[in-house]
């Protein structure tokens, strides 16, 4: 019973415990903020970079041989029904993907960028609709934004056919194709719905491996915008009728990837990319991994989104647990803080130790009562901590704005970041592991005081007043 | 009377010892000790033998330097011997393992200390509990709880000490922390108080009131009481008087008790 009741005397009347209690509070509040800051970075990270991708996205080398020396077989409808009925899948769509250059005319010379001058690459999609849809976050991506938000979507008239052109356009000459910019794109372009823009293209003739001829251009009308959130998705791509690109670039094979949207991402991710790896293969649409010396390339022919954006994921991920690594050394400061102050503690209850000894006391129950008294340092700075934390971390854009609008100094800088606020998500096990780690960490560091407590001579102890 | 055994007779054993007298509450056997000063041992205890019985009063003299406290510190179970054997309650206490040592200590011995010793951060009635704090783990303590709280209050309020159950040490006389102290070596009942000059820091008058207080519960209890004195007026009021020189049991001498 003493060790309860003495262990919490103790911590009452000795404010320095105090300390090592508002050290491991600061250290978990810290850790729990910041690592709820990088998941949000994370998540938002993930939401944006995957734009208007798929789940999964099929790009054949369609030029390189197969094992048997014939080229991958193109054959929409059959690859098609190939990918539809992988029992994962919920939606497919062909895209021909090839890249080009948007041509300026008069109208907007003006506001062309001072460095890139006349040009501007642009990644040229030529897409099914109703397939797309189904495929991707077009639709989703094509409805007006939010009033807030910082680039307007002027969204399309009929969903449905995107690519016809406005009922108040008229055509000068000839009507044309439609076309959906990215809404950044449009913007500095100063594009709108019924204007008319030239696209520029250089296609490669598979044979020769070189540019085909003089090139090809077409003049589109935009039809509307879409805003997918990822930057350079926004700014570069277009998307066309499918079969229109193919006649532009005068490309016998209409398609070069396809976008598959599966049933439930998270669970069947490596399951549906390796069957449909496997049936592509074995129908000669993919290249076989085995017996393949560049396998590791072909890899990349089935491949999730989080594949194809990788890297960024990684750099994130990877900035999150340095951001965990460095915040555990203020933990381990904390550590030693409750290590200093039961030391002092052990030093200064040199008589109390004796007396406790003399009393019946076992030397492990004297080791316990200091234990004891970092267990309670260690129990309240987290749960004040993790408390603090979490708070913190709901509601760290409006602690963000009063701290930029008191101190007059910008914190985060909204931008920067593609976000109009600090995105974070509290995870339940990251916060429990935090909690975890504090504890054990300042049980560790109060054993050694602890420890000595216990060995401590009860005739020394109670030799001196 | 029990005990007027010679040492000389114990340093002549050659052969571990039989347990010793069942009826002798506390027995030390050929106790040694030394310590290491430098490179050589210095011998503190010479071989003392010592035996008291249960409701005895003992008191020890002796010039300082003599190896009083060190020979209460080996009954007290608090120091190991380098040799020899202390018996408390039948068992002899250096073959017992730490625990169980432990749990004697707190069971059987109740110390009372020349500079009172009690805890600085728990009021007069919280350090009179402590050693039933000690004895019992939480959940056993608490059932318990109101019937120590009454025997201690009660103990403290015979003693004079009615208005201070709540003060700390630091707001009494030492006269009033000594008198603390006997409520809490008093507690759970010992056979064995063992008290190392209980008055050697109080002003005579003081200090005869605590070592009235300490006789009386002594007699009522009939608590055997091994008492550490430099003073012969008290060592005249115990039944033995031991006198202690250079580590050794000088004499031992039975008295006649005034009555």
């Amino acid at each position: 019973m003493y060790r309860w009741f003495l262990s919490l005397r103790y911590l009452r009347a000795r404010r320095t415990n105090w300390i090592g209690a508002v050290g491991i509070t600061v250290a978990v509040a810290a850790l729990i903020l910041i690592l709820s800051i990088m998941s949000g970075f994370l998540q938002e990270g993930r939401d944006h970079l995957r734009g208007n991708l798929g789940d999964l996205i099929v790009m054949p080398n369609q030029d390189y041989p197969l094992l048997d020396r014939t080229l991958p077989r193109t054959n929409e409808t059959e690859l098609m029904e190939l990918v539809r009925a992988n029992p994962h899948v919920s939606g497919a769509a062909l895209q021909l993907a090839w890249y080009g250059m948007l041509v300026p005319d008069e109208k907007n010379a003006l506001l062309r960028h001072p460095i890139f001058g006349d040009l501007s690459l642009i990644h040229l999609v030529g897409i099914d609709i109703p397939d797309e849809y189904e495929a991707s976050d077009l639709y989703e991506n094509m409805q007006p934004s939010d009033a807030d938000s910082a680039f307007q979507v002027t969204p399309v008239a009929d969903m449905q056919e995107p690519f016809a052109p406005p009922s108040f356009y008229t055509p000068d000459g000839a009507p044309k194709a439609g076309i959906v910019l990215g809404a950044q794109l449009a913007a500095s372009w100063n594009l709108r719905p019924g204007d008319e823009v030239e696209l520029f293209s250089l296609g490669i003739d598979p044979a020769t491996r070189s540019v085909q001829g003089q090139g090809c251009n077409r003049t589109f009308v935009v039809t509307g915008t879409f805003r997918s959130g990822e930057n350079d998705m926004d700014m570069e791509r277009v998307y066309v009728d499918r079969r229109d690109l193919a006649d532009m670039l005068g490309r016998s094979t209409a398609w070069s990837q396809v976008l598959i949207k599966l049933h439930d991402y998270e669970r069947d991710k490596v399951a549906a990319v390796d069957t449909l790896r496997r049936s592509l293969a074995d129908s000669g649409f993919v290249h076989a991994l085995s017996g393949n010396d560049v396998s590791d390339y072909f890899k990349g022919e089935v491949r999730t989104w989080e594949d194809l954006r990788g890297n960024m994921l990684g750099a994130i991920e990877n900035e999150k647990s340095l951001m965990g690594i460095m915040l555990s050394l203020v933990m381990v400061v904390a550590g030693f803080t409750v290590f200093a102050i039961l030391s002092m503690m052990v030093t200064e209850k040199r008589r109390d130790i004796g007396i406790l000894t003399a009393l019946g006391a076992h030397p492990r129950g004297v080791m316990s009562l200091f234990l004891m008294v970092g267990c309670w340092q260690a129990f309240l700075g987290a749960s004040v901590g993790a408390l603090l934390g979490v708070v913190g971390a709901l509601n760290i854009d409006a602690i963000e704005r009063w701290l930029s609008s008191t101190f007059g100094i910008q914190i985060f800088d909204r931008t920067i970041y593609l976000f109009d606020h600090i995105p974070s998500v509290i995870e339940t096990t990251g916060v429990a592991l935090i909690l975890l780690g504090a504890i054990a960490c300042t049980l560790i560091f109060a054993t050694i005081p602890a420890w000595r407590a216990a060995r401590l001579n009860p005739i020394d102890a109670l030799r001196f007043e | 009377m029990q005990g007027t055994q010679d040492s000389s007779n114990a340093a002549q054993r050659t052969t571990p010892a039989p347990a010793p007298d069942a009826s002798m509450l506390l027995v030390g056997r050929d106790i040694r000790r030394s310590f290491p000063v430098g490179e050589r041992r210095l011998e503190v205890l010479h071989g003392v033998d010592l035996e008291l019985g249960p409701g005895q009063r003992i008191s020890l003299m002796g010039a300082s330097g003599a190896g009083k406290t060190t020979l209460l510190n080996i009954l007290g179970l608090l120091d190991r011997p380098t040799e020899g054997e202390v018996w408390l309650d039948g068992q002899e206490a250096w073959s017992l393992t730490t625990r169980e040592r432990a749990l004697l200590r707190n069971a059987s011995i109740g110390f009372v200390f020349q500079f009172y010793h009690l805890l600085a951060e728990l009021n007069a009635l919280e350090n009179t509990l402590l050693p039933a704090m000690i004895a019992l783990p939480p959940a056993a303590y608490r059932s318990r709880k109101g019937e120590f709280e009454d025997k201690a209050a009660a103990m403290l309020e015979r003693f004079g000490l009615t208005n201070r159950l709540k003060h700390r040490p630091g707001q009494l006389s030492g006269g009033e922390q000594q008198r603390v102290a006997i409520a809490r070596a008093l507690l759970l009942d010992p056979p064995l108080i063992i008290a190392d000059e209980p008055t050697g820091n109080l002003d005579s008058a003081t200090g005869e009131r605590v070592l009235e207080l300490l006789f009386e519960e002594q007699e009522s209890r009939s608590t055997a009481l091994l008492l550490v004195t430099h003073d012969r007026r008290l060592a005249k009021r115990c039944e033995r008087v031991v006198h202690m020189e250079d580590g050794l049991v000088q004499a031992d001498s039975t008295l006649t008790m005034p009555t």
